[in-house]
């Protein structure tokens, strides 16, 4: 099994090189990229809530990575460091090498269900139908990005650019993402069962757990539950008064 | 050879809780600085009379007992105006430069706690520069040891504080004097006077409004000379069931920490070695909300409305035991009367001058009241994760786990996690200072002119305060217990679709469920404070002397 998959849970990583180019007003496209997704923390929700079965996920810009050769610390290069007659060059020679990327990335790390077959294809093309044209607003300053007008050519490029990267947030489990909605709506509905119940005689309590059960519906998915993406206690109050 | 403090060089009110040693009134005085040369003057004359740490008593190197003692702090702004250069400012804490109120959102002073509700001087803080508070000076008091034992005290604290309108008025207007506390019927006051609670026979009392007893288990650190004997439940929780104290630097700037490292401190050493940063916080108690709640709630809880007083705070409100010792009225009542007699044999002591009797007596009321672990109450079941005492102070009780096949709901010590019973919690540790203000006239309003004036003490305003705040005080996932908030200091939501709740948690090995309490209101409101430094008084001569040069 690849690394990228813990279960029913997948770990997608992907890296797209951003062009090297700027705009008439001298914003480099990578500061754009960058913007915008700045942008979508202003709106009510990330665009992302409505990609079916995304627990978590994360986009930002890559500017660098800077790598260092080590030192040189050989016999050699501390003999060179003492001698007064070696050359300026050949000092500079031993000295660590950089190393940098060749261009600005664009980062996209994710967590969804993928089920038991990782479905990668499924998730992808889920995601370009729910916000196909918010993924062009993004990648579109990205290499070889122009080519891609349907869910079929995103998924190609998509995997052209993933890395096999073990990313896995804490604070999920790998259940579809309505299961994880369900029942975390069904703990916060049955703490308050608990305490609108407690004392009361146990004829009683039967009696009102089954008008629990027939207002919360346990095995529906599609009943009361929460709304992916919702996290605003103001959106949270709405989906009670739509329950009734 | 023990490490001993420089007790000259520290402020009196960092080690000692000046209401344990007999100073039961005290008056707590704000001022702005107009003047920085006669601001710097001014700060010459008050440390002169400034209050060490000094010991107090007969015998080489102990001074006699003051009838009043003097202590001041200082706010970045106060530091700034009396003319600590730059380049020693930017060693102060970011959230010391940014001040209480600029935490608001970190601290929960949110609704009825926010800025915009603060008592005026307060209000009007931090907004405009001749508002500003720079300076804090406390004077507490010591009380008569007769009948007229306030107004001994309270004639101390009037001497006091017309010295300082003295001291004040010789600035000529280089220091002045700021107004905006409110005390009864909202009376605008240039001071906030606070005093011990007395009861209806005017007897005082170790109690807070709501009735319980404040300040029991105080951090001990090392190098405090009198505080060796109190280590027990004050100190840090070591392996095999022993204390100790907690490392200096916790409490006190250019020692080491809990982490064998020294905490973060402007330069020069000088300026902040035996200083620390000090935390105002002037809390009003909604005292008929609270009687309402308990009274409502206490009518539903199995064990009564007692023991959930108790369960509020984790201690009897009537003995102060704590409830992992006393876990049902049967054994509150033992230790009770226990106290009572050790209680009167310490004052007979007292009397005859037995000095051995008197130190025998009061270690065994410490024991009872202070020398306690949560290591066979990890489920929560005597004292709730959610009590006053457990958040504030969890002991070794946070190194909790649940392993599959235990029974739900129940916690054990996790064992090889952690080289400490301490490790999560022996940098979050605040010293206590400060007494209750105002009387509770009609206990059927909630308005009226009563509180309390905490003052906390620490190192590290983040680590320690803030952390415990933000964490532990207003949240509750380090204690497995969701986003229930501790029950009396919770900034509690009010908001009918997500009310506050808590969990009084049974013991998972009986047929009791637990016992949830819902729809908390807040019991306390903040009304005002902020973020000072309390230099030592090497750093005071120097800042009075404007000398401080990091360079």
């Amino acid at each position: 099994m690849s690394s990228n998959i813990s279960g029913n849970a997948y770990a997608l990583t992907i890296l797209s090189p951003i062009k090297d180019g700027f705009t008439q007003d001298e914003i480099a496209y990578a500061d754009i990229v960058r913007d915008r997704l700045q942008g979508w923390n202003a709106e009510h929700n990330s665009p992302m809530a409505l990609v079916p079965q995304t627990y978590l996920c994360r986009y930002f810009v890559l500017d660098d990575v800077y790598l260092e050769s080590l030192p040189g610390g050989s016999a050699i290069d501390t003999l060179v460091d003492w001698l007064p007659f070696v050359p300026d060059t050949l000092r500079r020679w031993a000295w660590p090498k950089e190393d940098h990327l060749k261009s600005r990335y664009l980062v996209f790390s994710c967590n969804f269900h993928g089920g038991p077959k990782a479905d990668l294809d499924g998730y992808l093309r889920g995601m370009w139908n729910a916000i196909g044209d918010r993924i062009k607003e993004i990648w579109g300053y990205c290499h070889g990005f122009d080519q891609v007008d349907n869910a079929d050519k995103f998924i190609d490029y998509m995997k052209k650019c993933q890395l096999t990267a073990t990313l896995f947030f804490v604070g999920s489990n790998d259940d579809p993402l309505e299961e994880q909605l369900k029942a975390l709506y069904l703990k916060q509905e049955f703490a308050k069962f608990a305490i609108d119940n407690q004392g009361l005689d146990a004829a009683t309590v039967k009696t009102n757990f089954q008008a629990f059960v027939d207002r919360v519906r346990p095995s529906e998915l599609d009943g009361p539950t929460w709304k992916a993406g919702a996290y605003r206690v103001d959106e949270l109050v709405e989906l009670k008064k739509n329950k009734g | 050879m023990t490490k001993q403090l420089d007790l000259l060089d520290i402020q009196g009110n960092i080690l000692r809780a000046y209401g344990r040693f007999g100073y039961p009134v005290a008056r707590y005085v704000f001022l702005n600085v107009r003047n920085t040369a006669k601001g710097r003057e001014f700060v010459g004359e008050i440390t002169k009379k400034v209050t060490t740490s000094v010991e107090w008593g007969d015998g080489p190197g102990k001074i006699k007992q003051p009838d009043r003692t003097v202590n001041i702090a200082f706010t970045y702004q106060g530091l700034k105006d009396l003319g600590v250069p730059i380049s020693s400012l930017v060693g102060f804490s970011p959230e010391f430069a940014s001040g209480m109120k600029g935490r608001k959102d970190i601290l929960g002073d949110d609704g009825p706690s926010s800025p915009e509700h603060w008592d005026p001087i307060w209000r009007g803080n931090r907004e405009t520069r001749e508002k500003d508070v720079h300076i804090f000076i406390s004077l507490n008091a010591l009380a008569g040891q007769g009948l007229d034992w306030l107004t001994v005290a309270e004639k101390n604290r009037d001497d006091a504080y017309a010295w300082l309108l003295d001291e004040i008025n010789k600035t000529e207007g280089g220091v002045v004097l700021l107004d905006g506390h409110l005390g009864d019927d909202d009376a605008n006051l240039n001071y906030q006077d606070v005093r011990v609670v007395l009861d209806n026979n005017g007897v005082p009392t170790p109690k807070e409004h709501f009735g319980y007893t404040d300040g029991i288990s105080d951090p001990v650190f090392e190098g405090v000379p009198y505080d060796e004997r109190r280590v027990k439940g004050r100190g840090k929780q070591m392996p095999g069931g022993t204390w100790a104290p907690l490392a200096t630097g916790e409490f006190l700037l250019g020692h080491v920490d809990e982490a064998k490292e020294y905490p973060p401190a402007p330069e020069p050493i000088l300026l902040s070695r035996n200083g620390t940063y000090m935390i105002y916080r002037k809390l009003h108690e909604n005292v008929a909300t609270f009687d309402r709640y308990l009274e409502e709630q206490g009518s539903k809880f199995p064990g009564g409305k007692a023991l959930l007083a108790a369960k509020f705070v984790g201690r009897w409100p009537d003995t102060g035991v704590p409830l992992v010792k006393a876990p049902d009225a049967a054994s509150n009542a033992k230790f009770g009367a226990q106290l009572l007699s050790l209680n009167a044999a310490l004052n007979a002591a007292q009397k005859k001058g037995d000095k051995e009797s008197v130190k025998s007596n009061e270690q065994a009321i410490d024991d009872i009241l202070s020398d306690f672990t949560y290591d066979d109450d990890m489920s929560g079941a005597k004292c709730p994760f959610s009590s006053h005492i457990r958040r504030i102070n969890p002991r070794a009780s946070l190194e909790m786990m649940n392993e599959e096949g235990d029974k739900p709901g129940s916690f054990k010590v996790s064992k090889d996690a952690f080289d400490t019973p301490g490790a999560l919690a022996n940098r979050r540790r605040l010293l206590r200072r400060g007494l209750p203000y105002g009387e509770v006239k009609d206990r059927t309003r909630d308005d009226g002119n009563h509180g309390i004036v905490i003052m906390m003490v620490n190192a590290d305003i983040n680590r320690q305060f803030e952390f415990v705040q933000q964490q532990w005080v207003n949240y509750g996932n380090d204690f497995k217990a969701g986003n229930d908030k501790e029950i009396i200091l919770g900034n509690h939501s009010m908001d009918d679709n997500f009310p506050s709740k808590a969990v009084i948690e049974a013991d998972p090995d009986s047929d009791q469920p637990p016992y949830i309490l819902s729809k908390i209101p807040r019991l306390v409101v903040t009304r005002g404070g902020d973020y000072f430094f309390i230099p030592s008084m090497t750093a005071l001569r120097m800042i009075a002397q404007g000398v401080i040069d990091p360079t």
